[in-house]
């Protein structure tokens, strides 16, 4: 039947091919046997971290942020219901064709959507917003074809609401998704990417207190999503409310008086340094913001040449020409280069070596003492007087009364300005000083560059005869049980080392500038006015029209600085504007009290 | 004992009751106990990932079929082990050209499963000839090889076998199953490696197919083709095709050394693992039972597979060593593939697991396979 002998050879080679063979399944078991090792032993822990992962789906539930309200408890910003459009990652199962879809209801860039993704998936199973706030026909649209967007959900989160759109944006600021940049600051700790901050004003500045805890719901979750338990809930919890000093119809009155123009305007009480208003203009819906916008709306509003989001109170800096004559004015009193009765004989021209500083009035103000000189911001005056003091004494009275540092509000992105001395010139441009520079700068021209809050902090020392309080925009902030949080008391940062007899002198000479002088325009009927007026020149077109003024003269209640950038004289253009809300502030006041004695 | 007195000797004898009597107390009862035991870890594990859907279709309804798939492979085990395989082997030319038919028919009339026509169904059964076709290879090949054994192996030896191999291949590939295709093909390997083809042809055997390589891959369908990269790196591709890597990994990893207990496994009583009671049955047992289980279900594949060995290096003839050996191979290709897969050491192929996987034909294939190496093993005592 076999062949002996093949069969033998064969037999042989199988038996030994079959040893091999054994081998091999050995050497296959065990390359198993230590993958399996590192799997489950060595890895074990990650992997089991990555299974419980898989399983638990956090729902995240954003906080109502806190409301804004104005110091007589009038609603300013509020939060109201939104839809947004959210997906979950794992569940998607075709992006293309959910992109697709979604972009036939909603405009969207389905290269932004892929990237939205890509950069803000921490975990497929967690909801992420592709789209929030959408409109109400874009929402029945989706609920109709619902079965088109498998791994999608509209989930309804609170939206911030400004009742009274652009009023006070700059102030309020306006909230939107945090920024990679800021994730990483300390503020923000514990966000993550998505959530909403303030981004700017006030909404930035008490974002702790307005923001609130996100609620969060822990549900284990099987492969289809189905939830499985409830593993934990955590209701979120409103953020406080912030009640401001603010007095929105104030607000909105100067609003409308600048309508129009380019500039900034502050209104606060110089003896607590409670902000009554605060104006920057042109400015812009914060509502816009709570939309998501897209990439040519926000270069509309970021690249806007009049610089809407820039809020010039504190963010913009401006030669503060004439009105910079109080700090010159101070300083020759202090120093004794003056006193009430000195007098300085203007020809209309100064001259420092060959060089010719013009006054305003060409024909000359003749002789004239330090209150005059005040009164019609005369140029000649203000030269001698800084010519004798000179560069060192200029600056450090700028810096006493608060220039060249910030004012302390409680606004974010401050400036400083800039306060020239002879150091900062040879170290800046490696230039030295000149006498000339001396005589620009006691007028407010030349390096010399303020905000105008920092403009407006100087009007309240002289009103308040050297007291400094800090400017400020928040009462108290309340939480939603009603306990207050915080409550905010005028804070007297420090006495300014001037005499009484300066601030005497000084504030009469503002008398005499509404009165007779140069800011006759800012005179009016209810209220005794004191003032200064400002042009500053600057390179880039027409004057900067300025006016500080407080009322009443004998005791301060308020203080009001305006500034029209390129409005040209600061008698014509900014001290009519002042006056209106001087106006508007005692009318309003004068009603309530009628009011509050007929009840 | 003499020549004479071998294998023929005691099926021609007086009483069949006697000689089958005779030849049960010669079973190989530890391969027995080995296979048992694999069923029932199997049968545990399918329960634990089962039986909550169950409550819907009826208590246990899956590990039930897989009991009757147990058992009705026993039948065919028995079946297989009393026919003397000379016998069999007498049948392997008709056996494989019904494969054929079968698999031909299959590609045009047979069940759509996700895309893929693998079953046939017949009188209320459904199987899948793939399965049954890995038996007849198996015979067939042994036939062949073993009447071919006189001549000095040479290219029609080794060459005639891979022809015969790829038609089915072909076939299987039609359905299309990739990973039973590779099945047959190694099956193919290791029994020629075994019959002792000399080395130079294996080796020219692995440079050919190193350089058909690309040829191959522009057959591959798009999904074969991204299984095969995923499994270079799952995490290319995490929520979709890498998934069942991916998860298959984590769901072994999250068992530790002693597992997280039958019915407690994260990701498979929460169905992250996919086809758990199928293919990535492997993974259950990873994570229910941790590495200790996978560990017994390893040995317990080693000292079958071992059995497998034993059986083939003692069996009467070369017909019998090349049948034992094909379904040893059979049983390691499985073995291999499926657990490198879940592990994420293979690509995903969609292989069973014999004796775990739910899976009627696949279960009676392994029982067949049983029963061939027990009758060979039988023949062997009174060589």
């Amino acid at each position: 039947m076999f062949n002996q002998k093949n069969k033998k050879i064969s037999k042989e080679i199988i038996r030994k091919r079959l040893n091999d063979f054994f081998i091999l399944m050995i050497i296959c078991f065990i390359i198993i046997t230590i993958n399996l090792w590192y799997l489950q032993i060595i890895k074990g822990q990650e992997f089991e971290q990555r299974a419980i992962n898989n399983c638990i789906r956090s729902l995240v539930e954003e906080a109502p942020r806190g409301e804004v309200y104005d110091h007589q408890g009038k609603l300013l910003v509020t939060n109201r219901p939104a839809v947004n459009f959210s997906i979950i990652p794992a569940e998607v199962s075709d992006y293309k064709y959910l992109v697709d879809e979604l972009s036939l209801i909603i405009p969207i860039e389905s290269s932004n959507i892929a990237n939205v993704i890509q950069s803000k998936m921490l975990n497929p199973f967690q909801a992420l917003t592709i789209k929030r706030d959408l409109e109400k026909d874009k929402i029945v649209s989706i609920e109709e074809q619902k079965y088109k967007f498998k791994g999608a959900l509209l989930t309804v989160q609170p939206e911030r609401k400004y009742l009274y759109q652009n009023l006070a944006a700059h102030i309020l600021g306006y909230v939107n998704e945090i920024s990679e940049k800021e994730l990483k600051m300390s503020d923000f700790n514990q966000l993550a990417g998505g959530d909403i901050i303030g981004k700017s004003g006030l909404e930035r500045y008490y974002d702790s207190y307005l923001r609130g805890d996100k609620g969060k719901k822990e549900v284990e979750v099987d492969a289809l999503g189905r939830e499985v338990a409830t593993i934990k809930i955590q209701k979120p919890v409103a953020g406080y409310d912030i009640y401001l000093t603010l007095n929105s119809e104030l607000q909105q009155f100067v609003e409308r008086q600048m309508y129009g123009k380019r500039g900034a305007v502050i209104v606060s009480e110089p003896f607590t340094g409670k902000v009554l208003a605060m104006v920057s203009y042109p400015d812009y819906n914060p509502n816009i913001f709570t939309q998501q916008m897209s990439v040519a709306q926000w270069k509309e509003i970021s690249e806007n040449k009049d610089n809407v989001l820039c809020n010039r109170n504190i963010q913009s800096v401006y030669p503060p020409g004439s009105v910079f004559k109080i700090i010159t004015a101070v300083a020759a009193l202090e120093e004794g280069v003056v006193n009430r009765n000195s007098k300085i004989y203007c020809p209309g021209y100064y001259q420092v070596g060959d060089m010719v500083f013009k006054c305003w009035k060409e024909s000359g103000h003749g002789n004239l003492a330090i209150v005059e000189a005040i009164a019609n911001s005369c140029n000649v005056f203000f030269y001698t007087v800084g010519q004798k003091l000179g560069i060192d004494k200029l600056s450090y009275y700028a810096r006493l009364m608060g220039f060249g540092e910030e004012t302390g509000i409680d606004l974010p992105g401050e400036q400083e300005g800039l306060v020239p001395s002879s150091d900062w010139k040879k170290k800046t441009i490696n230039q030295s000083w000149f006498p000339g520079d001396t005589v620009n700068l006691s007028i407010g021209q030349g390096f010399l560059l303020v905000t105008p809050l920092q403009i407006h902090n100087m009007l309240c020392l002289i009103a308040n005869d050297g007291f400094y309080f800090r400017p400020y925009h928040v009462e108290k902030i309340v939480s939603q049980s009603g306990e207050i949080v915080k409550e905010l008391k005028p804070e007297l940062i420090k006495k300014i080392e001037v005499s009484q007899e300066t601030f005497r002198i000084i504030k009469e000479g503002m008398k005499k500038v509404v009165e007779s002088g140069t800011g006759h325009l800012a005179n009016i009927e209810e209220v005794k006015v004191a003032g200064k007026t400002g042009t500053a020149q600057n390179p880039q077109g027409e004057n900067h029209a300025w006016f500080i003024g407080f009322a009443p003269y004998d005791k301060p209640e308020i203080c009001v600085t305006v500034l029209v950038e390129n409005g040209g004289d600061g008698s014509a253009a900014a001290a009519p504007i002042a006056a209106d809300i001087i106006r508007k502030y005692f009318q309003s006041k004068y009603n309530e009290m009628v009011k509050a004695e007929h009840f | 004992m003499s020549v004479e007195l071998k294998s023929s000797n005691i099926l021609s004898g007086k009483s069949f009751f006697n000689q089958h009597l005779r030849l049960f107390k010669h079973v190989d009862f530890t391969l027995i106990f080995l296979v048992t035991g694999l069923c029932i870890l199997g049968l545990l594990v399918i329960y634990s990932t089962t039986h909550q859907e169950n409550i819907n279709e009826g208590v246990m309804q899956i590990t039930r079929r897989q009991l009757i798939h147990i058992l009705t492979g026993l039948f065919f085990c028995l079946l297989v082990t009393i026919i003397d395989y000379h016998d069999i082997v007498k049948i392997a030319i008709p056996l494989f050209f019904l494969s054929l038919i079968m698999l031909v028919y299959v590609i045009f009339f047979g069940k759509n499963v996700g895309g893929s026509r693998r079953w046939i169904q017949l009188a209320g059964f459904e199987f899948q000839p793939a399965e049954f076709a890995k038996i007849t290879l198996i015979i067939f090949l042994a036939d062949f090889l073993n009447k071919q054994k006189e001549e000095i192996p040479n290219f029609l030896y080794f060459s005639l076998p891979f022809f015969f191999t790829g038609i089915l291949m072909l076939l299987i590939y039609k359905q299309p199953d990739l990973g039973t295709a590779i099945v047959f093909f190694a099956i193919t390997l290791l029994m020629i490696f075994i019959a002792g083809i000399s080395w130079k042809y294996i080796i020219a055997v692995f440079i050919i197919l190193v350089s058909l390589f690309p040829i191959g891959w522009s057959f591959l369908k798009d999904y074969q083709k991204s299984r095969l990269l995923l499994f270079l790196n799952p995490e290319m591709d995490p929520l979709g095709a890498g998934y069942n890597i991916i998860q298959s990994k984590v769901a072994i990893g999250s068992g530790g050394l002693f597992g997280q207990g039958l019915f407690s496994g994260i990701q498979s009583q929460l169905k992250f693992l996919p086809a758990q009671h199928t293919d990535f049955v492997f993974a259950v047992i990873g994570e229910e039972l941790g590495f200790m289980g996978a560990l017994l279900l390893i040995s317990l594949f080693i000292l079958v597979l071992w059995k497998g060995i034993r059986i083939a290096q003692e069996a009467p003839d070369i017909l019998g060593t090349l049948i034992a050996t094909g379904v040893t191979s059979f049983m390691f290709i499985h073995i291999l593939i499926n657990v490198g897969m879940s592990m994420g050491l293979m690509p995903a192929t969609g292989l069973p697991l014999p004796f775990i996987s739910h899976g009627g034909t696949f279960m009676i294939t392994n029982f067949i396979g049983i029963g061939l190496l027990l009758n060979i093993h039988l023949r062997s005592i009174f060589v």
